[in-house]
């Protein structure tokens, strides 16, 4: 069996509703999407997702021919093929969505889904929700995570940051709304890096007065590890880091000086083997890995198989128009079906139409810094979102 | 430009109030201006005469290293470096007038919005004063944040901060507090008074904590109180900050550009940036950090003692909004009104 050719398909999307976080308040709904599809002599193709399919063309030399069932050995050989610039931004994408096709591939030539040829024990893992909120009002807040709550999902993830009050307001209201499946709903939040680690102190230690936090994510940049640390020594929550990072390399600071409680993982760690390498390292070290989101939650293949996962992030923004999918959310947790692979099938009428006529709508990723991010607080202007009107 | 010879001719020191300026001219009538503190005023005048008569002054950092290298004379260590910062300050000030733009443009930046705080710290302790500096400076220049010396009576530092609280929220729901405690604490006592001082209020930094070679005590201050320590109040050489960077011993850096200078205050600045720590100006006379503060990619705030230069000194930085705008005048933008 051989790996024959590719196609990198992108579209750009209009998500069902707006996504914001401390960094851009108020919100985008445009989703630039990408396809990555591996073509084999045997007729299967293997399927990624992602945002880096359009850099494939550079790094497909390293794989053309091989037999995509030796997906890890294939990792090896194009992470040494970009060994002098290194894995990184681009060709890091390209090689993650790469990796994810090939473990479709390995799965599909199995018969099977990926979370069985990972070798988890079921298809199965549990949910939490996260409404990337800050561009939601308080009621559409509320009707959020009841209608997590309504799934069964009992613990929830706040975007937090820019506005003390507010944030105590709305984790109140998140509590309330995921109490019908929980009587202790756990509470997150997430500031996205907008603090710095005395900042996160001040504002996390002001939030415990009144909230048993479960873990406070990005409370200090991503790769210092000794803000993280500060903020981990002042506060009683858990500290979650990593959904910006790449590698294990990336990753190793963060372990090594115990910088974290709780390690995100992504698609864009590498792929499915980059990323496991580094859950596997984290559970070495007794820190606990937690999925971050993906269309139609279809990571929760890999994190079904990773020994140290507790749950991973829903966030249902409905971004699936071109997908059809074999998973739902059943008493709190991700169920994933029996279909081959990733379980992911591209509606191709969808994607040509939305390739023809690409919707417009309000802003556009990636999220850019907000001003005096880690420096002073420029709290939401009136209007900015729909909770800052008075 | 950079073809023709450019020499600095000439080297004044005069003095204007309590403060003396050092004039660097070109023989074809530029002039940088350097303010400092009258002790400087004879060291500056030695060392311009040695080393910046006749030298191209374009090349600032090169003449800092020249300048920083040499021992200091009679007079201190201090001194010495104090005279260098001013003259590093006029230097830079000819070099963005040579130029003909701003020093923001020739450092590099854009129109500079400093996020600026107003400081009490030498100003009268009457509460009410306090309280009504602060009130003008909340309604006048939008300023969101204030320090004041603390840490001689707990009672005064209560009344005060809750003053300096309320007069702030004319611009910010959420002022942000900083106290100086003058060094009147050890880094040990520091931490009661500061833990009193947090169940009431939310400080954003404490600095002026007595010893700072005392780096384990200012990091276990750190982590003992939810502000931040804020270290480097005149620190006049770049090497006064390496064991604080080095020993994670403060979260926030203060650069005071009338003792270190600006190339100086640069150098610490993209150190700091490495290791995630914030930096925060210093108040300097005519406000001319606001033209630093924009090639600061880690400034959080620059401090303000006098929105308004004295009569004597005309700036071109404006305080307004809570933040501090430079203008397009050539250089740093100070000129001197006549005696």
């Amino acid at each position: 069996m051989k790996i024959t050719g590719f196609r990198a398909e992108s579209y750009l999307m209009k998500m069902d509703r707006l996504v914001g976080d401390a960094n851009l308040p108020g919100g985008v709904e445009m989703l630039p999407g990408s396809i990555l599809y591996l073509d084999t002599d045997l007729g299967l193709t293997g399927i990624s997702l992602g945002y880096g399919g359009a850099a494939v063309e550079g790094l497909f030399g390293a794989i053309e021919g091989a037999d995509p069932r030796e997906v890890v050995a294939l990792w090896i050989r194009m992470n040494d093929f970009l060994h002098k610039a290194g894995n990184e931004g681009a060709a890091c994408a390209a090689l993650s969505a790469i990796d994810m096709a090939l473990w479709d591939l390995k799965a599909k030539v199995a018969g099977e889904p990926l979370w069985r040829t990972l070798g988890a024990k079921q298809g199965r893992v549990k949910a939490y929700a996260s409404g990337l909120d800050y561009c939601l009002s308080d009621d559409e807040l509320f009707a959020f995570y009841r209608r997590m709550a309504e799934l069964g999902i009992r613990d929830g993830k706040l975007k937090v940051g820019l506005d003390l009050k507010a944030d105590l307001r709305r984790l109140g209201i998140m509590r309330e709304a995921l109490s019908v499946a929980s009587p202790k709903p756990g509470l997150m939040i997430d500031s996205n890096e907008y603090w710095s680690p005395k900042q996160a102190v001040r504002a996390i230690r002001r939030m415990e007065r009144h909230f048993k936090l479960l873990w406070v994510e990005e409370p200090a940049r991503r790769w210092d590890y000794h803000g993280l640390q500060k903020v981990r020594r002042q506060v009683a929550a858990k500290v979650a880091s990593g959904e910006n990072l790449h590698t294990l390399r990336d990753v190793y600071p963060l372990i090594a000086n115990r910088a974290v409680d709780v390690l995100n993982v992504w698609t864009g760690q590498s792929g499915v083997t980059g990323l496991r390498q580094i859950a596997h390292m984290a559970h070495m070290h007794g820190i606990e890995v937690s999925m971050m989101n993906a269309q139609a939650n279809y990571m929760a293949q890999v994190a079904a198989a990773l020994p140290n996962h507790g749950m991973m992030e829903v966030v249902d923004p409905g971004r699936e128009h071109c997908l059809r999918w074999d998973s739902r959310i059943e008493d709190g947790h991700i169920v994933l079906g029996d279909a081959p692979g990733f379980g992911i099938e591209v509606d191709e009428a969808k994607l040509r139409a939305l390739q023809a006529s690409p919707p417009v709508g309000r802003g556009k990723f990636p999220f850019p810094r907000r001003e005096g991010a880690g420096l002073y607080i420029v709290p939401p202007a009136p209007g900015e979102v729909p909770w800052s009107g008075d | 430009m950079t073809g023709s010879p450019i020499r600095i001719a000439s080297a004044t020191v005069t003095r204007r109030a309590g403060c003396c300026v050092v004039m660097l001219a070109t023989g074809d009538g530029m002039t940088g201006i350097g303010i400092g503190d009258v002790a400087v005023g004879a060291q500056a005048k030695k060392i311009a005469t040695a080393m910046l008569v006749d030298a191209d002054p374009r090349g600032v950092t090169g003449l800092w290293q020249q300048m920083s290298g040499t021992k200091p004379a009679a007079g201190g260590a201090k001194t010495h470096r104090r005279a260098i910062a001013m003259l590093d300050s006029a230097l830079w000030d000819l070099k963005a007038r040579v130029n003909g733009e701003p020093l923001w443009k020739t450092l590099g930046g854009a129109r500079p919005r400093a996020n600026a705080y107003a400081s009490a710290a030498g100003r009268s302790r009457n509460v009410e004063e306090l309280s009504a500096w602060f009130t003008r400076m909340a309604r006048d220049h939008g300023l969101q944040g204030g320090k004041l010396r603390a840490g001689l009576r707990r009672e005064c530092d209560r009344e005060q901060l809750a003053r300096m609280r309320d007069a702030l929220a004319r611009s910010a729901s959420e002022p942000s507090l900083m106290i100086d405690a003058a060094q009147r604490w050890s880094a040990r006592q520091a931490i009661g008074w500061v833990r009193a001082i947090e169940k009431e209020f939310d400080l954003t930094w404490v600095e002026g904590v007595s010893d700072k070679r005392d780096l384990r005590g200012l990091r276990r201050l750190s982590d003992a109180i939810n502000a931040a320590v804020c270290i480097g109040a005149g620190f006049s050489a770049v090497a006064d900050f390496h064991p604080h960077l080095l020993q994670r011993s403060a979260d926030v850096i203060e650069l005071d550009i009338g003792a270190m200078g600006i190339t100086a205050a640069l150098q610490v600045a993209d150190a700091a940036y490495g290791l995630e720590l914030p930096v925060t100006l210093a108040a300097v006379n005519g406000n001319i950090h606001a033209q630093v503060a924009g090639v600061m990619p880690n400034c959080m705030s620059i401090e303000i003692v006098d929105p308004v230069p004295p009569p004597w000194l005309a700036s071109d930085v404006g305080i307004a909004g809570g933040r501090a705008i430079a203008g397009d005048l050539p250089g740093n933008g100070l000129r001197l009104e006549p005696a």
